[in-house]
């Protein structure tokens, strides 16, 4: 079946199933290196996120979280397999589409270094938008500053900031340009779990009040409770899957994969 | 210690290349310059030893010194060889004319050398000199000329062709009799030649009965110097014996003194392109170390000691240096030609030789190359020495400030000592003023160095504000070009320098132009000027100022002569004048005495000069002329204004003939009769010029036009050569944003995540060196603007009364810096837009 040559959107149809995803994601496969050396990150990895949902990505480290979410990003280029944002066939973008997908369809959080040390926060936040000469949605930014909770800070360089605040202004900059998806690579990875709950929160927050689709990668089981479903992964492959999960439902479930 | 550095090294390559490339430049101009100086004296030499070939005695005039106007000595009488010829032992002897002679092409158009003189001369069968006929037959009588080979074969003379020949009685015409060579050499240093029978000479040279030098060969057997002594003693009070190879070697001396000039000009500009390129180096050393921060921790952090780093640092810029002198030298012959096309383009021949290379160049090149390379480590090192053994735990950059008392405190001291000493060459009285003013112009630039972090990071906001406008990328530009004062600093210093020279030259050159311009309106009354064109030395027939006079529609013309005396053991110029003709043309100003009674024996002085010899009118001044020794001529008068005549002496017109042999003018000012109209005299003086291709009739608007003109080329090729300097420093420019391209790889990376495209990652890396470009042309041209009014002003005697600034030319510098710094950004901003985006998000 070729995902393009349906053109109804009938209920049900293809069309109409990508169109309600924010991410589908066909048979991906992701070979870095080539002969030997060959490492077969991804290992035809399907995956639908709907939108306005929030998913969380496990797996033990090496499975290929990060590839996949660079892949579907597109940050990367795939061996094969098929991704489609917001409706859109991504795999065969140039280099020009592709940034432009991630200045306005995508937004990343990464676990550190994710501000440019010569903007202060504001900027930063704005960022993406001032990229593409657009300018913010007014209510849209107030909302995202005052969740953010900066204060009086939100004008200061990110040398002068926490890390916890780094990571607020980052997810609020990720946010800032109301993507299709937002994308983030462990973001409290870094932080102590104080701060890690306010993100967490933070991110929760945007998907119930304002419908944000978020894909997130983590370690932590219970940064993963946070989330509406937990894809596992493991040697480059999707093994399980969890709807609603609870901290001791993915503890078990982590506990009964390694064996 | 030896292995880690080794290791350092080759795992740095491109940062490596980009400071040895630095170090390449410098030494390559100091090496260039050193080898084609020593290329052009070398071939002079050759060139020379030839000359007298052939020859062993030559009798002439004794002279106190040569002039660098030449023609210095007093001819002798022709009698002279018939009593040589009888000395025992000379084999052969025969007398030798020289004078200015210029050809005259097909067209019309004088033939005119790249400097070299127009030569006539007298032909001689025996001896055999080292002029040979190549083809054809040697001049006889009155009508016949032999070329130099040459001056035939550039401008297509055939034997029996008639050509026009300029002597200083006047053009005429001559039929050519034969074609001759210098040995292989088709011609003598580029110099013209047009050769004559022996009276034919002295009617053209106006030197009757008299010949400039008898030329002597021995007969086998008889050394050179036992002949000389022999015929010493047969000669009168006056004249003397030489060796005809010392003669060589003083004509080829002479002329390396003329062209030492070149030599000093040319090392002045390698200094520059060195110092220039000192600052790219410490830049370098100075970024790297910076961004070497953890590994030097970890270094301090696994026992190295601070001076074992220091010593690592340095070690790396040995072997920088030693390796980049080494390539600087080989490029130095490279540079070397292509400074020989650069002269070459401006009319400066030089004859062909291999290029030389003598030890002495590599020597000093590599001595420079590595000791600037050490010394650039210096601060770097001593910084990497400073790095806590915690840095390595730290995140990398920390933020940057240039500010510090410390560094306030010395660049303002620095700058002061300066300025004093450039003032001190100005103005005061000690030591070598040019030496003096170009040191304290390099301290003064090190002090603005040392200065310019202090401001640099709000100089590039106030710039880069106009970028606001273009939003993103522009004001990211902007943050990065602030966020380093001390790296910004650095790159745009070199930029400074450069521009600072430049803008140096142009206020100089538009003063110059405003003032000659002013002082042609002040003081010339004269309606007409006829000069040689160009800057080959070329000289006026007497014939012509005397013709153009007899015109009905002229009133009179005033001649103008120039020579050369000592005193205290300096070459002095001095003018020879017809003092009532001059006093109609000009007014000089006299402030003593008077100029028309300017008599026989008498000297007319500049009234500084008076006031600095403690000397007045009724004194007797004491000069030592070539031809005719020390004489004492009595003070008639004194003047202040030198303008016109550009010299503190004046002396009518039989005076210096009395002194100087040469009998022709350099410029001759024309008054037109009153109630002529200006067109009706120019046709007819047209007429008496038609004859004189080399001379050019110009009015008032067309001196200053052709004054103007020679500023403009000087200017052209000063700026040409600093244009050197320039390119070291926009490679500066490419140096510095590459290696900041490559410490901010994850903030690239990251821009390029969310969103930044490639255009405007290139358009971020761009600005930021136009804002580079611009702080180093503001500061440039700041200093430019001081060093040019400090110039003009002290050169206010000088007839420089005028302070112009261009400004229009000052704009257009910076709007070219800024596009050079477009084409320097060129590297970097294409490999900052081709980061890959994942790697470099994930460099650490
Ligand atoms: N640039 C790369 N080149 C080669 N192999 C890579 C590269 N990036 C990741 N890999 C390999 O692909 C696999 C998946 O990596 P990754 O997606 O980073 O895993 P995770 O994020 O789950 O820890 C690993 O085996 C890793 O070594
Ligand atoms: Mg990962």
């Amino acid at each position: 079946m070729s995902l393009q040559s349906t053109d109804s959107a009938a209920p049900g149809s293809v069309q109409d199933l990508l169109s309600r995803a924010a991410v589908v994601a066909v048979d991906l496969v992701k070979i870095y290196g080539e002969g030997e050396a060959a490492v077969r990150a991804l290992d035809g990895v399907s995956l639908v996120v709907p939108k306005g949902t929030f998913t969380a990505i496990m797996g033990p480290s090496g499975s290929g979280k990060s590839t996949l979410l660079q892949c579907v990003a597109a940050l990367d280029d795939l061996t094969s397999g098929k991704v489609f944002v917001g409706g859109v066939e991504i795999s065969g973008l140039d280099e020009k589409e592709r940034t432009r997908l991630r200045r306005d369809k995508v937004g990343f959080i990464f676990q550190a270094f994710n501000l440019v040390p010569t903007l202060n926060a504001l900027e930063n936040i704005t960022l993406p938008m001032d990229l593409a000469k657009k300018s913010p949605d007014k209510k849209w930014m107030e909302y995202l500053i005052s969740t953010v909770g900066l204060g009086d800070r939100l004008h200061h360089l990110p040398g002068e900031l926490s890390g916890g605040q780094q990571q607020r202004v980052a997810a609020a900059r990720a946010l800032a340009s109301r993507p299709e998806i937002v994308f983030a690579d462990e973001p409290t990875g870094n932080l102590d779990s104080r701060r890690g709950h306010e993100l967490l929160d933070f991110l929760r927050r945007t998907v119930d009040e304002f419908g944000q689709t978020i894909v997130m990668v983590t370690h932590d089981p219970f940064a993963a409770s946070i989330a509406d479903r937990v894809v596992f992964l493991a040697d480059g492959r999707v093994v399980e899957e969890m709807l609603d999960p609870k901290v001791d439902q993915i503890l078990d479930l982590i506990k009964n994969l390694e064996s | 210690m030896w292995k880690l550095t080794l290791k350092n090294l080759k795992a740095r390559k491109l940062r490596l290349a980009m400071t040895a490339l630095a170090v390449v430049l410098g030494v390559g101009f100091v090496a260039g310059t050193f080898v084609l100086t020593d290329t052009m004296n070398a071939s002079f030499d050759s060139l020379f030893s030839d000359v007298n070939e052939g020859l062993d005695v030559i009798v002439r005039s004794e002279s106190e010194f040569e002039s660098q106007l030449g023609g210095s000595r007093q001819p002798v009488s022709e009698s002279l060889i018939e009593t040589i010829r009888d000395v025992d032992g000379v084999e052969a002897a025969a007398g030798n004319i020289q004078g200015y002679a210029q050809f005259v092409t097909d067209d019309g158009e004088a033939v005119t050398t790249g400097g070299a003189p127009t030569l006539g001369g007298a032909w001689y069968d025996e001896p055999q000199g080292s002029l040979v006929i190549r083809e054809g037959e040697a001049p006889v009588g009155p009508g016949e000329v032999l070329v130099d080979a040459a001056t035939a074969d550039k401008h297509g003379f055939e034997l029996g062709d008639t050509v026009t020949v300029i002597t200083q009685i006047g053009p005429r015409e001559f039929e050519v009799s034969g074609i001759a060579g210098f040995g292989e050499a088709d011609n003598l240093g580029g110099a013209t030649l047009a050769t004559f029978d022996l009276p034919t000479s002295q009617e053209l040279f106006n030197k009757p009965g008299q010949v400039d030098s008898i030329d002597i060969a021995a007969e086998d057997g008889v050394t050179a110097e036992e002949l000389r002594r022999r015929i010493q003693r047969v000669l009168p009070d006056g004249v003397e014996a030489a060796d005809a190879q010392e003669v060589a070697a003083e004509i080829s001396n002479a002329i390396k003194e003329a062209l030492g000039f070149f030599n000093t000009a040319l090392l002045a500009f390698a200094g520059i392109s060195l110092f220039v390129g000192a600052f790219l180096i410490f830049n370098t050393f100075s970024i790297t170390v910076a961004q070497r921060t953890r590994e030097f921790a970890l270094l301090r952090a696994l026992g190295a000691s601070g001076g074992q780093v220091t010593g690592a640092v340095f070690l790396e810029a040995l072997v920088i240096g030693l390796v980049a002198s080494a390539a600087g030298i080989l490029a130095g012959f490279g540079i070397a030609l292509v400074l020989q096309v650069m002269l070459e383009a401006f009319g400066i021949e030089l004859p062909s030789q291999d290029l030389v290379f003598l030890p002495r160049t590599g020597i000093v090149a590599a001595v420079l190359g590595i000791s600037v390379t050490l010394v650039s480590a210096i601060a770097p090192a001593r910084r990497a020495a400073k790095i806590s053994p915690m840095a390595a735990m730290r995140e990398m950059a920390p933020k940057v400030s240039g500010f510090s008392t410390r560094r306030t405190i010395a660049g303002l001291l620095v700058t002061l000592a300066g300025t004093g000493i450039l003032f001190g060459g100005l103005y005061g009285d000690i030591g070598e003023p040019a030496q003096l003013v170009g040191a304290g112009a390099f301290v003064t630039f090190l002090g603005v160095a040392i200065l310019a972090p202090l401001f640099s990071g709000q100089l590039a906001n106030l710039i880069g504000y106009p970028l606001q406008v273009l939003r993103m990328p522009g004001k990211l530009a902007r943050r990065n070009a602030a966020r380093n004062p001390k790296r910004t600093a650095a790159t745009a210093a070199a930029l400074m320098i450069g521009l600072a020279l430049v803008g140096l030259v142009s206020i100089l050159g538009s003063s110059i132009k405003s003032s000659t311009s002013r002082i042609l309106d002040e003081s010339l009354e004269a309606d007409f000027t006829v000069a040689t064109g160009g800057f080959a030395p070329s000289f006026i027939s007497p014939q012509v100022a005397a013709d153009i006079a007899s015109l009905p529609e002229v009133e009179l013309t005033a001649p103008v002569r120039l020579g050369q005396f000592r005193r205290d053991g300096n070459n002095t110029f001095v003018v020879g004048i017809d003092p009532v003709s001059l006093e109609a043309v000009t007014d000089i100003d006299v402030t003593d005495g008077s100029l028309a009674s300017l008599g026989d024996g008498e000297v007319l002085v500049h009234g500084d000069v008076a006031e600095e010899l403690g000397i007045e009118v009724g004194d007797s001044l004491g000069m030592e002329f070539a031809s005719a020794g020390e004489r004492d001529l009595e003070i008639t008068g004194l003047f202040d204004n030198k303008s016109l005549v550009q010299a503190d002496y004046l002396l009518a017109i039989p005076t210096y003939e009395t002194y100087f042999p040469e009998k022709v003018d350099l410029q001759v000012f024309v008054k037109v009769e009153e109630g002529v109209a200006l067109a009706d005299a120019r046709e007819a003086i047209d007429g008496v010029l038609e004859g004189y291709p080399a001379l050019e009739l110009q009015d008032q608007t067309e001196t200053k036009e052709s004054q103007a003109e020679q500023v403009n080329q000087l200017l052209g090729m000063v700026s040409a050569m600093l244009g050197l300097a320039l390119v070291i420093a926009l490679f500066g420019i490419t140096n510095t944003l590459a290696l900041s391209v490559f410490e901010r790889t994850r903030e690239l990376g990251l821009l390029r995540a969310v969103g930044m495209s490639r255009r405007q990652t290139r358009r971020m890396i761009r600005w930021e060196a136009v804002i580079i470009s611009i702080i180093g042309a503001v500061l440039g041209l700041a200093i430019g603007l001081f060093f040019g009014w400090a110039l003009v002003k002290s050169l206010e005697s000088e007839g420089i009364s005028e302070l112009t600034i261009p400004y229009g030319q000052l704009v257009a510098y910076v709007g070219a810096a800024a596009v050079a710094g477009v084409l320097a950004a060129m590297p970097p901003a294409r490999r900052a837009s081709r980061l890959n985006v994942l790697e470099a998000i994930s460099t650490e």
